[in-house]
């Protein structure tokens, strides 16, 4: 089997500009754990997802190269959890973008795919080979449903 | 000057000329910065005994050990002791003192960073102090550059007034059996003074427009510094060691114990305390990361130097160079003094401070005889550990700390040019050293 077999042809999608409240709502509302952004046509340009979410809301000296290891010392409430995130609702998702999952070919081996899928932790883009065009996603339930099909009735 | 023969060197070449381009050629390396500082010194290392400048066995001797044992032992006792988090604590605690007042904060910060750099070292308590610095300024919404500013000079000053506080001072140290006590009743009083007038200018220029929202304030206010601690145990642990370590330098010299000898044993009693509960696995896992956490870089980069310098030196160049300055000076041991102190200071603004004074340590050991004994340099001693520690804080690339401290500037989006920063940075270092010169003077003189 290949990646092209247990993929999502329609996935979900976000844009570069989308703000990063739209995006949020979106993801909230649906219990998405990470969307791909594509371009106007369609290119595959990065994820945004739940981490960057809740990076938006920690304080960023944590995040930093050396940075703060224990904020176990600061104790905040929702309000400054949402004022931290005020400060950057109205950005384009673009400035916290993940670069890091590498998309996957509909040719890709499936259990290469799967190896993927569990190093990435995150669902993966298949991109037509050559170009950055985004054919669909694959994720822990699609592979997950395509398995449990040939399972015994509990 | 130490036993040489050009017998063996390399195509007959002229061992004097082929160490002084060789050094030359270090340096500048060094300076571009193109290359990792460990790489170009432990490169030039090799070819001084690959040419035969050196043997294996002088360059060996060449390295010292008191330098790198102090450096490593102390750096293990540290990346220890800041996992339990009482570094953080420290400045959090020192914040909510001052009731979060931004001024406050900064003399508080500004005041943790000298006494920590003396204690330890300079470049380990800007990586602490910084991202703290930033997550109270991010909180009280201020600029974090006058904190930041302040916090390079006192890692800088601080680092002055101990044997131990900034790698110049060890080094100075180990070459002249100054020991802990020679270092804290000579460099420690001025450090004091030079820290007092260095905020001054900063509270003109900045402290008076420091100002903060009272519910911001409170933010601050509701942090809660116990919880900074993560490890009680592993805190009783260091701050025992560390006691018994600071006790080590203090009355150790008397007893004939060698800086190094104290650090190393503190590290070694500190992993034994630390791992000692643990499994077999467990405590090799332990002591890998507290031994990969030791900065390798700048320990290979002091050997590669050591040998390096012990090469020039074994060649008479640095006794020649050591003629030329006292005729400048006319073997006046106070403008010798004095133009060691500025020309330290410079010096070290523009290049790392460790092969500077690498090199000017045997440069003024050569002039003992001139001067009158060893006892006579005591001055120029202080006056190389004063405009070299000092002069680190003339440049954003003068010191280690600098740089560190600039790294965070940049991460967190309030970079700090190096110009702007020289523009007020220099002439406070110089203030620095002009006050250093007055006290050299009256104080030896």
């Amino acid at each position: 089997m290949k990646a092209s077999e247990v993929m999502d042809p329609n996935p979900s999608t976000l844009k570069p500009t989308d703000t990063i409240e739209c995006a949020a709502s979106h993801i909230m509302d649906n219990r998405y754990r990470n969307l791909p952004v594509v371009d106007d046509n369609f290119c595959y340009v990065g994820m945004f997802g739940v981490n960057c979410l809740l990076k938006q809301v920690i304080p960023k000296q944590v995040f930093m190269d050396k940075g703060l290891k224990n904020v176990g010392f600061i104790h905040e409430s929702f309000d400054d959890l949402f004022q931290r995130f005020a400060e950057v609702k109205d950005q384009p998702i673009s400035i916290c973008m993940s670069h890091e999952i590498k998309p996957v070919s509909p040719d890709t081996p499936l259990t290469e795919t799967l190896l993927q899928l569990y190093e990435t932790r995150s669902s993966i883009p298949v991109v037509e080979p050559g170009s950055c065009k985004l054919l669909g996603m694959i994720s822990y339930w699609d592979v997950g449903r395509k398995i449990m099909k040939f399972k015994d009735q509990c | 000057m130490h036993e040489f023969s050009d017998a063996h060197m390399l195509f007959g070449m002229s061992p004097l000329w082929f160490s002084s381009i060789l050094f030359v050629l270090t340096y500048a390396l060094i300076v571009t910065e193109r290359l990792n500082r460990a790489i170009i010194s432990m490169m030039a290392a090799a070819l001084m005994i690959i040419s035969g400048v050196l043997t294996q066995q002088q360059a060996v001797q060449g390295v010292d050990f008191n330098t790198i044992g102090l450096l490593t032992g102390m750096m293990i006792i540290v990346g220890v002791t800041r996992d339990s988090g009482v570094f953080q604590y420290l400045a959090i605690a020192s914040a909510k003192l001052v009731k979060a007042d931004p001024w406050g904060i900064l003399l508080m910060l500004t005041l943790v960073t000298a006494l920590l750099s003396a204690l330890l070292d300079n470049v380990t308590t800007v990586l602490l102090v910084a991202p703290i610095t930033l997550l109270i300024t991010d909180t009280l919404k201020l600029n974090p550059y006058p904190y930041l500013f302040a916090e390079i000079f006192a890692s800088n000053i601080g680092g002055t007034s101990t044997l131990i506080g900034d790698p110049p001072n060890i080094m100075i140290g180990s070459a002249t059996g100054l020991g802990y006590n020679d270092f804290l009743f000579n460099l420690a009083p001025i450090s004091l003074l030079v820290l007092v007038v260095t905020m001054v200018p900063i509270y003109l220029i900045w402290g008076r427009q420091l100002k903060a929202e009272p519910h911001l304030r409170n933010k601050v206010m509701l942090y809660r510094e116990k919880d900074a601690i993560k490890d009680w145990i592993l805190l009783k642990k260091s701050l025992f060691v560390l006691t018994l370590v600071m006790a080590g330098f203090i009355v150790g010299h008397d007893y004939g114990l060698q800086p190094a000898t104290v650090a190393m044993f503190g590290a070694a009693l500190l992993l034994l305390l630390n791992c000692f509960p643990y499994s077999q696995e467990k405590q090799t896992e332990m002591v890998a990361k507290t031994l990969a956490d030791v900065e390798w870089i700048t320990i290979f980069f002091f050997i590669g130097l050591f040998i390096l310098v012990y090469g020039v030196e074994s060649t008479g160049l640095l006794e020649m160079l050591a003629h030329q300055v006292l005729a400048l000076t006319e073997g006046d041991k106070n403008v010798t003094a004095i133009a060691i102190l500025f020309v330290s200071a410079v010096a070290s603004t523009v290049v790392d401070n460790i092969p500077f004074v690498a090199t000017m340590i045997p440069l003024i050991k050569n002039m003992a005889l001139s001067m009158g004994g060893s006892q006579e340099l005591l001055p120029l001693w202080w006056s190389l550990a004063l405009g070299s520690c000092l002069g680190g804080n003339g440049s954003l690339v003068g010191a280690s700390a600098n740089l560190i401290v600039a790294g965070f500037a940049e991460r967190s989006g309030q970079p700090i040019r190096f110009l702007p920063f020289m523009l007020i940075a220099f002439p406070l270092m110089m203030l620095s050293i002009i006050i250093s010169a007055f006290y050299v003077n009256f104080r030896y003189f």
